[in-house]
């Protein structure tokens, strides 16, 4: 899978670094554009793999709002992301998805979709999910750590971790395919295609060299 | 770091239709709340608005003239790439707006929605060696040739466009557009580092 979890940790010796500042506006970059896209992707029904999937999922069955849900979803990630990949991840991560829980839930207020063709809102979800994790991954930030138990069980099994996190979507889906409409899988999996190509074309450490 | 890469013709041409798509997105958003902005997307809305004609043809007529001093100056792919951009948002400006319908939209929300959409547009744009016009070709040339940041010369010709947009639009809605263009120009100001993208 694009997020290639297993090149996360990288040699950061030689790179430039980036300033507190930099990274303060490439998260809030990142969770703004993921608060759109979930505002979009929940407007229209739409699911999705990862951790914003299994939460779309869980608040389908449990009627419990999406944000809080998206929120609890991402806890237990937390505790194997400090152990893994040290404190200041886990906190940073902690902080970008209880901001990103945070703006999901409020942006109804300002904004309010109307009509939307499947399509569109299919490729723009695509395309803002893949930014936003463009920037997130990026300035050291993080949606929700699923990637880090996939890390680990390939540390733990040799299952290799972006066919894991394959697999999960594939099981995502495969639950979603139980309850959704065929049009509305189909478009969710043009808008989950465009964000993986998106993220596998352009999340490259060696062309982007700060940290 | 390794020697200087290069973008594949497909690593181009999605950067560029993710920079189109997500400018136009920006557009849909612009013209429905009636804002203005900056740069030559700024000249056209203002066009299109004491006209009343469509922001897309107007985009479209308005960057015509700066394809030769972009041919002259930044090259030939620069000039094929920044005219496939162009043309892609003229189009999707155009019909984007037909299959995508706000109810409601808080014009201070929208203003910093334009400006991160269209400021991560244009990244992505420059990285892949195309702009969205002749402002940008003027301010990108003065980036390379004399150091200058882009994100600097784009917001004094903003400063222009804002003066005479008080004569269309009233002070608040030019205040609020005032906070989408510096969200822009910000984005790439901070950005645009060729010492951190560093693949051409």
């Amino acid at each position: 899978m694009p997020d290639r979890p297993d090149q996360i940790s990288d040699q950061t010796a030689d790179r430039p670094r980036h300033s507190a500042v930099d990274d303060a506006q490439g998260i809030a970059f990142g969770v703004t554009m993921a608060a759109l896209g979930m505002h979009i992707l929940t407007h229209m029904g739409f699911v999705t793999g990862q951790t914003t999937g299994i939460a779309v999922l869980v608040a389908h069955f449990t009627g419990l709002p999406f944000p809080a849900v998206y929120f609890a979803v991402t806890l237990p990630f937390l505790g194997l992301g400090w152990r893994r990949m040290g404190a200041a991840f886990a906190l940073k991560t902690l902080a970008t998805t209880a901001a990103l829980s945070l703006m999901v839930a409020i942006l109804p207020r300002w904004i309010e979709l109307g009509r939307i063709e499947p399509a569109v809102a299919a490729v723009l979800f695509g395309l803002l999910f893949g930014i936003a994790a463009l920037a997130a991954i990026r300035h050291g930030g993080s949606f929700g750590g699923l990637s880090v138990l996939w890390i680990e069980l390939q540390d733990r099994t040799g299952l290799a971790a972006g066919h894991a996190q394959l697999l999960s979507d594939v099981a995502i889906f495969a639950v979603a395919a139980l309850v959704l409409p065929v049009g509305t899988l189909a478009y969710s999996f043009l808008g989950a295609a465009v964000f993986s190509l998106f993220l596998a074309v352009n999340h490259r450490r060696d062309r982007y060299v700060a940290v | 770091m390794t020697a200087t890469q290069k973008h594949t013709l497909i690593e181009d041409a999605q950067g560029i239709t993710y920079g189109a798509t997500m400018a136009a997105f920006g557009i849909v958003i612009l013209t429905q709340l009636g804002l203005v902005t900056g740069q030559t997307a700024g000249l056209a809305v203002l066009i299109a608005y004491a006209t009343g004609w469509g922001f897309g043809p107007v985009f479209f007529l308005v960057n015509l003239p700066f394809y030769i001093v972009g041919y002259l100056r930044m090259g030939l792919a620069f000039t094929v790439k920044t005219f496939v951009a162009v043309a892609l948002l003229s189009v999707l400006a155009w019909w984007m707006p037909q299959h995508l319908a706000f109810s409601r939209l808080d014009p201070v929300l929208g203003a910093v929605l334009f400006g991160f959409l269209s400021g991560s547009a244009l990244l992505a744009l420059f990285r892949h060696g195309a702009s969205l016009g002749g402002v940008g070709i003027v301010a990108l040339m003065l980036q390379d040739r004399l150091g200058w940041r882009a994100g600097w010369v784009q917001l004094a010709f903003d400063a222009v466009l804002f003066a005479l947009a008080f004569t269309l639009r009233d002070a608040a809605t030019v205040a609020i557009s005032f906070l989408g263009a510096l969200v822009v120009n910000l984005v790439i100001a901070i950005n645009h580092r060729r010492d951190r993208y560093i693949a051409t």
